[in-house]
């Protein structure tokens, strides 16, 4: 049975928004977190169930050299974050995947790992993609210091001193990390072998685990080396500033391609978003207690947009519209909602509509989502795909249909004219040095004719084009074997069929296309927050800000 | 770290993000690993994205029931090489799958089109068997059939002069499957299996892919790869530096 047929409010689909306003860039690349998002999936679930956490193992030196187990026990399971503390010269520390040394290393282990598994992994951890894992590790990950807020935070806990607030607000995170591995990456678990797990079925969950271990690590090995260094003078990190700090993340264009390369996970992340907001939309009242919610989050979310910062100009300007829309709509909450009035949630989404910019209105879809969660959250468990259900080919379905489906749900690509330079200025490729995804410049550098297929507006094109010349009733699988070049197209159009909002509608190859859209939308779905970009193709972020530790759950499990 | 262990650092280039599997000794792959590698390689020997990806997932499909996947490909990636799509996809009659010219089909290409005919005439199945072939690395149609039996709903077996395999409905795969890795060109035929014993699904291990395939496949996936610039190498990280 899928979540279409259980759905207990099917009144709400008629206000959903439809893919042809939602699955542009330009709104994509304004998403913003929300109650939905896998970080906040994966805490509610270890609330829920009552999972409990330690660090039974705990080998780290003078000089923050060794390694570290963090314990994760749930009602049927326990995973095992084995953490890898180096000494990294300053000069070594780049966030790439070029990179060869970080400052930590860790992989996620399914159960508790024995002195033989420590040992094995700290054999290949450490080297990172260099290294093997095995079926028994779920998550292949690595972190960098914050150099200036981690030796701060050190050198004034050592001293028996706080650190300084501007410091820590101004980079918010001691540690980041530069990449994530799961699903079967450099030998690990594959996906299948784990999505039937409850606690695993939901997506990103076994890398939001590591994640959040890895906070734990980032403030213990802090407070470990203050007090190597001040002894008796040194304190622990205030608990207020301690939960102020998240775990950075990097990333760069390896992300972007992914949301492009999975059509039906793209689309049930989105289904989902969207039809909570309809949810929340098509409610005849609002409660006196889902209003006080409203407004706390609003409050919160001021509060975010103040801290938040980037020098990233488009970010800038994005930022300051973002601060004025919630000002606004802190005014026009102040009578929300009018007595008599009717849907009160549509009547303000509407006012955002017209009144926001699209940083605002993806921000007020958050803020609505979070005191509706009785409504909403069943919806998590609807955001994973069984990709390989919708890989085969209706070879049956005629020329005629398949070509109606494209005109229907590829609308958008039919008018754009690729003779103009500026609507393939692009093209995306992997490096042969790095096997790292690039964008290249069609007009001034080699290697167009390597083009990976994501330049998905043209190849919908020319399948259109293709099919034009074909008779109506003709089988796809005939077409097919007269064009093998098509298959690819046709695979995804099939899909569109069935999957509505799989698709970015935008020209993926155009001059003014920006990867950090892509990244910012499928970063907002992990519940990223603090979105800086630091190019057009590069991006920081901060994960779990503001929300609880491990050690904050199970207070007896650390010492 | 160790003097060696330094040693497979550099070897290996740690500076890949793709599938830099040590390939000196060969390594056990995960399924997503062998379905992206196998995925690249054949796009690489020029196979189109869409049926590539039909490659990627023939191989991975295989190496979960223990066959060697990724070794039928590279050798149908070599067998492949120069010759044109006319040439190695089928030409369809009811009741019949062969090449244009009485070659080997390639299987990947003959595979895909059985899955597209499945509920089409031409593999109606009802009075007589499906004849295919000859079709080269015939292990490669066995993912393919068993969506086959999957789309029709009844199990579907492969009967060659030497063996059979029986495909079933929910995935399950009996018979002389291992006999049929060893086969390099065969004639077959398909036909419609009654009342089908249950699955007796075995734990999957990692398969062990060979230091040779792995070069060879990794060889192939290359050929899709950009040379770097200066260009590329300035436009890909961050515009700042990353120490702070």
């Amino acid at each position: 049975m899928d979540c279409a047929s259980l759905n207990p409010m099917p009144e709400a689909a008629a206000f959903r928004r439809p893919p042809s306003e939602v699955m542009r860039l330009a709104r994509m690349g304004s998403a913003h977190p929300t109650r939905l998002s896998f970080l906040r999936n994966l805490l509610r679930r270890v609330i829920e169930e009552g999972w409990t956490f330690d660090r039974p193992v705990w080998e780290i030196d003078a000089t923050g050299v060794g390694r570290a187990v963090y314990r994760a026990t749930g009602p049927d399971r326990t995973y095992s974050l084995v953490a890898f503390a180096h000494d990294l010269p300053d000069e070594m520390r780049s966030d790439r995947v070029i990179a060869t040394a970080w400052d930590a290393t860790f992989a996620l282990f399914d159960g508790e790992p024995t002195s033989a598994d420590l040992d094995r992994l700290q054999a290949n951890v450490p080297l990172q993609e260099a290294g093997r894992v095995s079926p028994l590790e779920l998550t292949l990950s690595r972190a960098n210091r914050s150099v200036r807020l981690f030796g701060h935070v050190i050198e004034r806990l050592a001293k028996g001193l706080q650190p300084d607030m501007a410091e820590v607000e101004a980079v918010g995170y001691l540690m980041r990390t530069t990449a994530v591995y799961g699903s079967g990456k450099f030998g690990a678990a594959d996906r299948a072998a784990i999505a039937d797990r409850p606690e695993l079925s939901a997506p990103f969950q076994a890398e939001m685990l590591s994640v959040w271990l890895t906070r734990q690590f980032t403030v213990d090995i802090a407070e470990h080396l203050a007090f190597v260094r001040g002894g008796a003078a040194a304190v622990r990190l205030d608990s207020a500033i301690k939960k102020g700090l998240g775990v950075g993340n990097s990333t760069g264009l390896g992300m972007a391609p992914f949301l492009v390369r999975h059509p039906v996970l793209l689309n049930n992340w989105m289904m989902a978003r969207e039809e909570a907001l309809a949810r929340v939309r098509s409610q005849d009242g609002a409660s006196a207690e889902a209003v006080a919610g409203f407004r706390t989050a609003l409050g919160e979310a001021r509060e975010n947009a103040e801290l938040w910062q980037s020098s990233h100009p488009i970010q800038i300007e994005k930022l300051a519209a973002l601060r004025d829309d919630l000002s606004s709509l802190a005014d026009r909450i102040s009578t929300w909602p009018e007595r008599n009035s009717q849907k009160p949630w549509d009547a303000l989404w509407h006012w955002g509509e017209t009144a926001l910019s699209l940083e605002g209105q993806e921000a007020l879809i958050a803020l609505m989502l979070e005191p509706n969660g009785d409504l909403v959250d069943g919806l998590a468990d609807c955001m994973t795909a069984d990709e390989g259900a919708s890989f085969r080919l209706d070879g049956a379905m005629t020329v005629a249909t398949l070509s109606a489906s494209l005109r229907d749900h590829y609308d958008w690509v039919l008018g754009i004219d690729f003779d103009q330079p500026e609507n393939v200025a692009r093209f995306w490729y992997v490096s042969e040095e790095k096997l790292e995804p690039r964008l290249g410049n069609r007009f001034e550098e080699d290697g167009a004719s390597l083009e990976q297929p994501l330049c998905i507006a043209r190849l919908a094109q020319d399948l259109h084009s293709a099919l034009a010349a074909w008779p109506g009733d003709v089988a796809l699988a005939a077409f097919l074997l007269a064009h093998p070049e098509h298959r690819f197209m046709a695979r995804r159009v099939q899909i569109l069929h069935r999957y509505p909002y799989a698709e970015v509608q935008d020209n993926l190859i155009a001059e003014q296309m920006l990867p950090i859209d892509l990244m910012r939308c499928k970063l907002a779905f992990f519940g990223a927050s603090r979105f800086d970009p630091r190019s057009d193709k590069w991006v920081r972020i901060s994960l779990f800000q503001g929300l609880p530790y491990p050690s904050d759950m199970s207070p007896e499990g650390w010492p | 770290m160790t003097a060696e262990q330094q040693e497979a650092v550099e070897a290996n280039d740690p500076t890949r993000s793709g599938s830099p599997v040590p390939t000196t000794n060969g390594a056990r792959l995960s399924q997503n690993e062998i379905e992206q590698l196998c995925l690249k390689a054949a796009r690489g020997a020029g196979m189109s994205w869409g049926l590539a990806e039909e490659a990627g997932f023939a191989a991975a499909w295989l190496a979960t029931r223990g066959l060697d996947g990724p070794g039928a490909l590279l050798a149908q990636l070599w067998v492949g090489q120069g010759r044109s799509w006319r040439e190695i996809c089928p030409v369809i009659a009811p009741g019949r799958f062969r090449a244009a010219d009485g070659g080997g089909l390639c299987p990947i290409a003959l595979g895909a089109a059985l899955c597209d005919h499945a509920r089409l005439p031409e593999t109606s199945l009802v009075e007589t068997a499906v004849r295919v072939g000859p079709v080269d690395h015939p292990v490669l149609l066995l993912p393919f059939l068993a969506d086959f039996a999957r789309t029709r709903r009844e199990g579907l077996r492969l009967v060659w002069s030497r063996g059979a395999v029986l495909l079933t409905a929910d995935g399950g795969m009996f018979g002389d499957a291992a006999a049929l890795e060893q086969e390099t060109r065969l004639d077959a035929a398909l036909e419609v299996e009654g009342p089908v014993p249950d699955d007796t699904s075995t734990q999957w291990e990692p398969l062990m892919v060979s230091a040779e395939t792995l070069g060879e496949l990794n060889s192939f996936a290359l050929r899709i790869t950009v040379p770097t610039s200066e260009v590329s190498r300035a436009g890909a990280g961050a515009a700042i530096g990353d120490n702070d």
